[in-house]
């Protein structure tokens, strides 16, 4: 559902100004009895709350017309044609009926094309018939500039339509990133608890640090953020590359200055690690089509993967029988 | 004793009541009501109500054609492109934003100047022409049209069509009164437009709501002037 602001029908309005009470940002409090769209945050309250029914939330984006047929636009238009022509008659005869006439005729005519698929002001057909005013040739003291600042107005409606769509995009990364780390926390608190002989705080932790991984992976996968697999191949050697030639070697140079020795050796062997990731993406990028079967150790200790069980690991010592095979 | 309907607004002639409070005594016949007699809620002429309960109210049906439609922007006439930019100003009005209402009020302001009719000389067709344009419609556009929106199940056409009609009999009621009595139908009355449908009404006030689209009487917009 897309958002809402609030608006006033001032002829209704009783100035009973329970809006003004219940706005959390004051867009109801004007000079000038119009709600400030700017402030107004859309949450409703005043039009819960007014007691003459004279606020209405409506939405920033409307939902598509209902579609017309062929047939019924052309009927539409056929009748709103001869609309048009009474009403160009009726303008050229004396009298307060002829007045009358006109304007009949011409209500009649609006109402008629709005239901050939004028409906909005902002829908596609009125951006088509609005170029097509541009486009075409127009007699001299035709508006051109009424025109185009109509279409400039709706075009940056779009824009911030696609605007708002990217906010979504952000928040869902933001997310992703929030819950990737909590997945790692939780289990990094599972660890500590079960080393605690605290088995069912582990348990949980566990369990949730798996929730945050699915909440985490759809988070990703809505944001259209997984591609091929020789595209994510690529994208995981740049990620990797980047943290072994950019990231790490700064963090390592700040440690080392700090002499935080935990963090040096943490950084390092993950520095070390990553340039060995990096490698083994690049080579299955290469490889994307080989069917014979590859395996990999993943040392436990510090990262590092091999493509056989070393005798121990090349990066941190540690013993060939540790590693895990995939 | 039979009942007559007001295909304009619905209102009931009941023979066997007759209408008392305006001298009309109960029991007095369809046929010996006067020939000018109108409806007593629209105005509508004696010509437009059918005898209540007959199969007359139904909607009359026509193959859909699109003979004679223009489809294309580029064939519409001014006075059309006229009604389309009001149209999309009240659009925006209603949903609150001003300044594209303006500038499409604006647009539609130039189409008006520009689709100025011819000057209404002694050999203007003028009324005729209207009368015959109004019986057209009646006889091929709203049959036509009815039958396209009730195929499509276009219930918002269909509205727009019930609604035009309706307004376009009070027209044609109007019209050929002043045919045939002249400006005197107009004398010491006021002539109210709702400026949603935009049925007529002559009379010293409008209805309190509209007999066709059945709005409050301010949206009822006073013609003044135009002698």
């Amino acid at each position: 559902m897309s958002k809402k602001y609030a608006v006033r029908n001032i002829r209704l309005c009783t100035k009973d100004c329970l809006c003004l009470y219940v706005c959390p940002s004051g867009a109801t409090d004007t000079e000038n009895s119009i709600i400030d769209v700017a402030t107004c945050i859309g949450c409703g309250d005043c039009a819960d709350a007014c007691p003459s029914g004279a606020i209405s939330m409506v939405p920033e984006v409307y939902p598509p017309q209902q579609v017309k047929t062929e047939t019924v636009i052309g009927a539409l238009k056929a009748l709103m044609q001869s609309k048009a022509e009474q009403e160009t008659i009726a303008a050229g005869l004396p009298g307060k009926l002829a007045a009358a006439v006109e304007k009949s005729n011409h209500i009649m005519a609006e109402d008629i094309i709005r239901e050939a698929g004028f409906m909005l002001p902002q829908s596609d057909n009125t951006k088509a018939f609005l170029q097509s005013l541009v486009e075409n040739k127009q007699p001299e003291g035709f508006p051109k500039e009424v025109v185009e600042k109509l279409i400039k107005i709706f075009n940056k409606n779009e824009e911030e339509k696609t605007m708002s769509e990217n906010k979504t995009l952000d928040n869902l990364m933001d997310a992703f990133a929030g819950e990737s780390q909590a997945n790692r926390k939780y289990l990094a608190y599972a660890k500590k608890a079960e080393k605690d002989g605290k088995v069912n705080a582990a348990k949980l932790f566990k369990a949730a640090s798996d929730a945050e991984t699915i909440h985490a992976l759809k988070h990703f996968e809505v944001a259209g953020k997984v591609a091929t697999t020789a595209d994510n191949l690529k994208d995981a050697v740049a990620g990797e590359t980047h943290e072994y030639k950019e990231m790490y070697p700064d963090f390592v140079k700040v440690a080392n200055e700090e002499g935080n020795k935990a963090a040096l050796m943490s950084f390092s062997y993950a520095m070390q690690a990553e340039e060995v990731h990096a490698r083994l993406y690049q080579e299955a990028l290469e490889n994307l089509d080989q069917t014979e079967e590859v395996f990999y150790y993943l040392c436990p200790v510090c990262g590092n993967i091999e493509k056989y069980r070393p005798e121990k690991c090349s990066i941190c010592g540690a013993p060939g029988k540790m590693f895990i095979k995939y | 004793m039979g009942k007559y309907e007001c295909a304009v607004c619905g209102y009931i002639y009941d023979e066997a009541q007759g209408i008392p409070e305006a001298g009309i005594a109960p029991g007095t016949q369809w046929e010996d009501l006067p020939k000018d007699w109108v409806c007593p809620l629209c105005g509508a002429a004696k010509s437009e109500f059918v005898k209540h309960g007959e199969a007359a109210v139904s909607i009359q049906r026509m193959p859909p054609t699109v003979a004679g439609a223009h489809t294309d922007m580029e064939e519409m006439s001014s006075a059309q492109i006229g009604a389309l930019c009001t149209n999309l100003a009240r659009g925006c009005e209603k949903q609150y934003k001003p300044e594209e209402a303006a500038l499409f009020t604006e647009l539609a302001g130039y189409f008006k100047t520009v689709s100025t009719p011819a000057s209404a000389g002694a050999d203007s067709p003028g009324f005729d022409k209207l009368l015959g344009l109004i019986e057209k419609d009646l006889a091929e556009g709203w049959p036509s049209a009815n039958a396209a929106a009730i195929d499509a199940n276009d219930r918002g056409a269909l509205r727009a069509l019930v609604w035009s009609k309706k307004v376009t009999l009070i027209l044609k009621s109007l019209l050929t009164r002043y045919q045939k009595e002249g400006d005197a139908i107009l004398e010491n009355t006021g002539v109210y437009v709702c400026t949603i449908c935009g049925f007529i009404f002559i009379g010293d006030a409008p209805p309190a709501l509209c007999p066709v689209c059945k709005v409050q009487d301010w949206k009822f917009e006073k013609i003044e002037g135009g002698s």
